[in-house]
């Protein structure tokens, strides 16, 4: 299927290394509609929203921030820290959304696993349901981020994959 | 045979006469012919052949509006104000102008299209703005993930700034960037070396121009900067004074401290400096020189959590939790800020604390 | 055929090209902008509008270059080659007009017009032209039916995927799935017009 003018101008802008290095990509080749529409299923498949997961990483760096790059317990068997970096990123959507080039990276204190996101990544999640392309430096697989997060979906028979929950 | 032939020169006749057509109106419509620009009222006039967007006609006359997206209208920076000839609003502007500055005019650069003469109004500073070549002389490591690049000025080859003022560098394309990008950085260098400006980068993870520092200039490569921009220097005022930074946010004080040097500034300076580790912390033997060679100076390095490795005997903690531990009263100070966002806002939030003047709190906005 | 006759025969050839004749719907031509570009209703309107004005200024155009050209040549069978020149051309030049005179427009619409040269319901509806041996009133009132026949379609697409964002679909059908469905059952309900004109 053909993508819309729109689509496909946005994909080229996220391949490009205009607002990050290497893009937003990453060596994926799949179209922009298709990366969206899978990461979306894959979180759809296991009960949740993206607005949800989104909450929850934001909840995360909002409990790092004011602690200036050290780590803080976020309860949950969680460590996060967050680093600043001077300037503003853009989201490449468009609209005016400016994120702080902020990087929080979490850790579970037993297993020592350890994950990375920006504040540009919780929104391109939460508002655009966009996980960045395979191999690009901050794309975050679904089901793994779910898993990191301990997020837990309300399983119900319409979770199975069939019949979504309606999104209201 | 002949029908073939006919037929050939009939679809080539139709088509070129279409092409025709097509280059005769490019010809009378897409040109707009020579347009003027005046800019602050006769301050400057610029005549250029009209069709581009006026933040390109403004960079070529080498007047540099800041922009962080390259003209693609997403960052909403490049506003100038446009008393007369800039058409009606478009859709791609709307979202970054509010309804006052609407009324007042105000443009982003980048869209508008410059189709006949046009009177623009800049902030004056931006007037005095120039652009530099310079030779990156000499690149040191000065922690794990900052550098300090020494660029020496060619054309012009002499700066002139106020201590505190930034620049913005232009990383040109390379692999995994493919346009050119300007960024910020604070001068870091002794204003009285006028053919030098010295800059001090920390390694921002798959940043753009941080990687091109790092990984692709080279000492002796020629590289090109603008400026000199920002309102963030010492005040006139001799009040004690509490300078505050983190990482990279060093680079102006530098700058600031060479010239109280020479100005035999006597005013009472308490710099705090933080880091998470020891290894953040940079420039701490040039800083016990001004601490030596200044009349009031002390530095206060504070780290937040020495690494298992690192012997450490001075303060612990946050930055501002020093702050707030060294002080009960800042009311008489002036307070300038240095550093991450995060950092601004947490020392921002404990200098009100302890009474401070709002209005005697300095930082840069570039951040 | 008088004037009036002739007028009236356009009239009912426009009338029945947006209702009857519904170039996408009963024709299934231009479907891959359809299910492309019809998640929204502001995007179709602007599709659509541009779909309208080039159908009908190219469907006269094409008819005065073969009528008065490739027919008195015998190289009829050029068309397709001569349609296509023209429509790029005709493209080329009216986004050329609008970005000089209304840079607002242009905004709006200048991104789909190049979309549209490449569209094939533009390029059908000139063949139908042909094909049916309209004359160039006649044409005039088809390309202009069949343009807004093809608007209407767009826009009733997108009004439905709006609604569509809010409901249950299967996972398996979301996307261009559940899109040729309802084009399907629009297809339907379109039949039911063809009663109206005999």
């Amino acid at each position: 299927m053909k993508q819309s003018p729109d689509m496909a101008r946005l994909e080229q802008v996220l391949r490009s290394g205009r607002i990050v290095r290497g893009g937003f990509l990453g060596t994926d080749r799949r179209p922009l509609a298709e990366i969206i529409e899978a990461d979306r299923a894959a979180v759809t498949r296991r009960g949740l929203t993206c607005e949800r997961i989104a909450g929850r990483m934001a909840e995360l760096t909002a409990a790092a921030m004011g602690r200036l790059g050290t780590w803080v317990d976020a309860g949950g068997g969680l460590q996060v820290r967050a680093e600043e970096h001077k300037g503003l990123i853009v989201c490449p959507w468009p609209h005016p959304a400016r994120c702080r080039k902020r990087i929080t990276t979490a850790r579970r204190s037993e297993t020592g696993q350890a994950l990375q996101w920006t504040d540009l990544s919780i929104h391109l999640i939460g508002k655009h349901a966009f996980f960045q392309g395979r191999e690009s430096a901050f794309r975050m697989e679904p089901d793994a981020l779910i898993d990191f997060l301990g997020l837990t979906g309300e399983a119900t028979a319409e979770d199975a994959g069939i019949w979504p929950t309606p999104k209201r | 045979m002949a029908q073939a032939v006919l037929a050939v020169l009939a679809i080539s006749g139709v088509a070129a006469m279409l092409a025709l057509i097509l280059v005769v109106a490019e010809r009378f419509i897409a040109r707009y012919g020579s347009c003027t620009i005046d800019i602050n009222q006769g301050t400057r006039q610029i005549t250029i052949e009209g069709g581009k967007s006026l933040l390109n006609v403004l960079t070529e006359e080498k007047l540099f509006i800041p922009s962080a997206c390259g003209g693609r209208g997403t960052c909403g920076y490049c506003k100038v104000t446009i008393r007369e000839g800039g058409g009606p609003i478009l859709p791609t502007e709307t979202p970054f102008l509010t309804a006052d500055e609407q009324e007042q005019g105000l443009r982003l650069s980048c869209q508008v299209k410059v189709r006949n003469d046009l009177v623009i109004k800049i902030p004056e500073e931006l007037l005095s703005v120039r652009e530099y070549t310079a030779v990156c002389e000499k690149i040191e490591d000065l922690t794990y993930d900052m550098k300090r690049f020494i660029l020496r000025l060619q054309e012009p080859d002499r700066i002139d700034y106020v201590p505190g003022q930034y620049v913005q560098l232009l990383c040109p394309p390379y692999p995994g960037s493919d346009e050119e990008v300007y960024r910020a950085y604070s001068i870091a260098s002794d204003p009285a070396e006028t053919g030098r400006v010295d800059l001090i980068i920390r390694r921002v993870p798959n940043g753009i121009c941080t990687t091109w520092c790092f990984e692709h200039l080279q000492e002796g490569q020629t590289v090109r900067i603008n400026g000199p921009y920002g309102e963030f220097r010492l005040s006139d005022n001799p009040a004690p004074a509490l300078f505050i930074a983190g990482g990279s946010g060093m680079a102006p004080f530098v700058s600031i401290l060479h010239q109280m040097e020479h100005a035999h500034d006597t005013r009472s300076v308490r710099y705090f400096y933080g880091g998470n580790q020891v290894r953040d912390l940079c420039l701490l033997d040039e800083m016990k020189r001004f601490e030596e060679h200044l009349e009031d100076f002390t530095f206060v390095p504070v780290v937040a959590e020495p690494g298992p490795e690192e012997s450490w005997d001075g303060r612990r903690g946050l930055v501002t939790e020093a702050v707030s531990e060294e002080f009960d009263n800042l009311a008489d100070y002036e307070a300038y800020l240095c550093g991450s966002p995060g950092m601004i806002d947490a020392a921002i939030k404990v200098l009100k604390s302890l009474g401070i003047d709002k209005a005697r709190v300095y930082y840069d906005k570039f951040a | 055929m008088s004037l009036s006759q002739e007028l009236q025969t356009a009239l009912v050839v426009c009338f029945s090209a947006v209702f009857t004749q519904n170039i996408l719907l009963t024709l299934f031509l231009g479907m891959c902008p359809f299910t492309s570009v019809s998640r929204e209703v502001r995007t179709a309107l602007g599709l659509g509008g541009a779909v309208v004005f080039v159908m009908t200024c190219t469907v006269v155009l094409n008819w005065m270059a073969y009528h008065w050209l490739l027919v008195k040549l015998d190289l009829e069978f050029f068309r397709f080659v001569l349609f296509i020149v023209i429509i790029a051309a005709f493209v080329q030049f009216v986004e050329m007009v609008i970005d000089r005179y209304s840079p607002r427009l242009y905004q709006n619409l200048g991104i789909f017009l190049p979309l549209i040269t490449v569209n094939c319901a533009i390029l059908g509806a000139s063949l139908f032209m042909v094909i049916r041996d309209y004359t160039l009133l006649v044409s005039l009132g088809w390309g202009f039916g069949a343009g807004v026949g093809w608007l209407l379609a767009i826009l009733a697409m997108a009004g439905i995927r709006q609604r569509l964002d809010e409901s249950r679909v299967p996972v398996g059908l979301r996307g261009p799935g559940i899109t040729l469905i309802i084009a399907g059952l629009m297809a339907l309900a379109f039949i039911g017009f063809s009663g109206v004109l005999g």
